[in-house]
């Protein structure tokens, strides 16, 4: 049972990951690979404030996405210059920045040997000690991103991003500041993914910068290119499939380290077979352009 | 011994390995117009080939250093042969382009980290490496001495090759619009499979070199190869004189950049290069608008 808990709460990680970069990438059509990064900046202020400071948990997951909200907005406004291939180059850039800055900054983020023994959420005085409150806490947020999410796409905003997506000069001709369209959805999204950090960060109880590289960043596109673009059902089956592929490597029987390295073949091969076969994805909606 | 000639030294000789990767990276880009992410790995997979040849089945250095070249070169035909090909035959976008070369650099560095484990590897000594000349005020050692010659010696050969030869003519034309050198009747596809060979066998000898020079890991790949991007963003894209001249000055940069400040921010000192030029001159250095 504890083992279904620990996925469980994994999922709704990556589930609210996946479900904020399809914001941007899918709906909005903008290739971003720095979501790692605020999936870090998340994880890290939680970190921070609980080990060192000794702060309430809703406090610091608070912190961390004001933190992740003013880096996203300054990084936004940098990466509004770029198109395609370039944005998503640049992009990465800003990840392997905000990365050495974890690697960097030792006295507040522990270097590359990040930060251990983080504690796990109190609530009203209560310290959430079971996985199983874990659990509740992760869906909880996950379902309050997830109805936002789809509260942003259904609305007259998620309309305009991706009329952008689609064309953004026709966009610009009637009137809409396409720039702001683009920066306020890339803040939403890097807040929800330092949500997802704080959940991380004191769930683990333990980060390092390894943790938020661009192989992170790639491997969370991944997950909603798998399910398709421009479909939230599809980053939640994405997020499911890549989330369960390890344990069923587990039930196999390959040694850890084996078991890490054929995963990492199979979504591999998943992103060149996608692309040459079905650049859709399983459900989605938007093909790249 | 001189800091300052020992950091010019170290410039010039990490120079000389980014100088390769971009001008492999210069020629693929150029034909096809993507930005192909596998480059990097494949340049490591030289790398741990003459690893394997040399260290494991005790072949002759010079050998082995030649076999690796060719495995590197390999490796871009069946990349090309198996995916590139087929996704240009159905017209999909750049995009697609490199999420499709992002799960190739997934492959190839995990299947190395299958073979020879994640840890790091060095070649050197293979080939006498203990030597060391002390010129001007500086160190610098015999493989680096080689490198930096056969650097200038392979620059030399390509240009010769893109210049005069019927293949350089025909991979210019493909350069300036494929289309255009369909229709005079140039066999376009098996122009871009020897461009790749011969991008791929370049960025090979980088690999080799860094595994003599500091020692090579399965991830490095993706470093390697964004300096290559970088150099050849900062000379502008598809010059091949500027990419190598920019590959120098990156060195340099770095390396000053570390002296000043530490070894972990080398990565971050060459992205905020990297996005300063995009922003203000996208042309490059040498471009015109």
């Amino acid at each position: 049972m504890e083992y279904f808990i620990h996925i469980g709460i994994v999922f709704f990680i990556y589930a609210i990951l996946a479900v904020s970069l399809n914001l941007v990438v899918g709906y909005t059509g903008l290739l971003s690979l720095a979501h790692a990064a605020f999936f870090g900046i998340g994880a890290y202020a939680t970190a921070i404030l609980l080990t060192k400071y000794n702060i309430n948990f809703f406090v610091s997951a608070g912190v961390g996405m004001g933190l992740a909200g003013m880096a996203s907005l300054f990084i936004g406004i940098v990466l509004s210059k770029f198109k395609d291939d370039y944005y998503a180059l640049a992009s990465l850039g800003f990840n392997v920045i905000v990365c050495s800055f974890f690697i960097n900054l030792d006295s507040i983020t522990g270097g590359v040997i990040g930060i251990p023994g983080i504690k796990k959420p109190s609530f009203f005085g209560l310290e959430i000690h079971s996985n199983f409150a874990y659990l509740i806490l992760a869906l909880v947020f996950f379902v309050i991103i997830f109805l936002v999410s789809r509260f942003i796409v259904q609305s007259s905003f998620g309309r305009a991003l991706r009329a952008i997506r689609d064309d953004e000069n026709a966009l610009a001709v009637f009137g809409y500041k396409v720039l702001n369209f683009k920066l306020v959805i890339f803040v939403i999204s890097a807040m929800m993914a330092a949500i997802a950090g704080s959940l991380f960060a004191s769930y683990i109880t333990y980060i390092d910068p390894s943790i938020f590289t661009i192989t992170e960043s790639v491997f969370i596109l991944t997950i909603i290119i798998l399910g398709g673009l421009s479909s939230l059902r599809g980053s939640l089956l994405g997020a499911l499939f890549l989330i369960l592929l390890p344990e069923y490597l587990r039930i196999l029987g390959l040694p850890n380290d084996t078991a890490a390295q054929v995963r990492q073949i199979i979504y591999g091969l998943a992103l060149i077979f996608l692309m040459l076969y079905r650049p859709k994805g399983l459900v989605g909606e938007y093909e790249m352009k | 011994m001189d800091m300052l000639t020992q950091i010019i030294f170290n410039s010039l000789i990490a120079g000389a390995i980014y100088a390769l990767v971009a001008l492999g990276f210069n020629l693929i880009y150029g034909a096809t117009k993507f930005f192909n992410f596998a480059h990097g790995s494949i340049a490591i997979a030289g790398g741990y080939a003459t690893f394997y040849f040399n260290k494991i089945l005790g072949v002759d250095v010079y050998l082995s250093v030649l076999l690796g070249i060719l495995c590197a070169g390999f490796l871009g035909y069946i990349s090309n042969k198996l995916v590139f090909s087929p996704l240009r035959k159905k017209k999909s976008s750049h995009m697609i382009f490199m999420v499709a070369s992002l799960g190739i650099l997934i492959v190839i560095q995990a299947v190395i980290s299958l073979i020879f484990t994640s840890e790091f590897q060095t070649l050197s000594s293979s080939l006498a490496s203990s030597k060391k000349y002390i010129f001007l005020t500086g160190i610098i050692t015999k493989t680096q001495l080689i490198l930096f010659l056969s650097v200038l010696l392979i620059m030399g050969l390509l240009v010769l090759v893109l210049k005069k030869t019927m293949l350089g003519k025909t991979i210019s034309a493909i350069s300036d619009s494929e289309e255009i050198a369909r229709n005079i009747g140039i066999n376009s596809n098996r122009v871009i499979s020897y461009v790749f060979v011969i991008g791929s066998a370049i960025a090979g000898v980088a690999g080799i070199f860094v595994g003599f020079d500091t020692g090579i890991s399965p991830t490095m790949g993706m470093s390697l190869l964004l300096k290559g991007v970088i150099a050849s963003i900062i000379g502008g894209v598809g010059n091949v004189y500027g990419g190598v001249l920019a590959a120098f000055m990156l060195g340099l940069i770095e390396n000053f950049g570390v002296w000043n400040f530490s070894g972990e921010w080398k990565d971050a000192i060459s992205f905020a290069v990297l996005i300063l030029f995009l922003l203000f001159r996208p042309q490059g250095m040498f471009g015109k608008k």
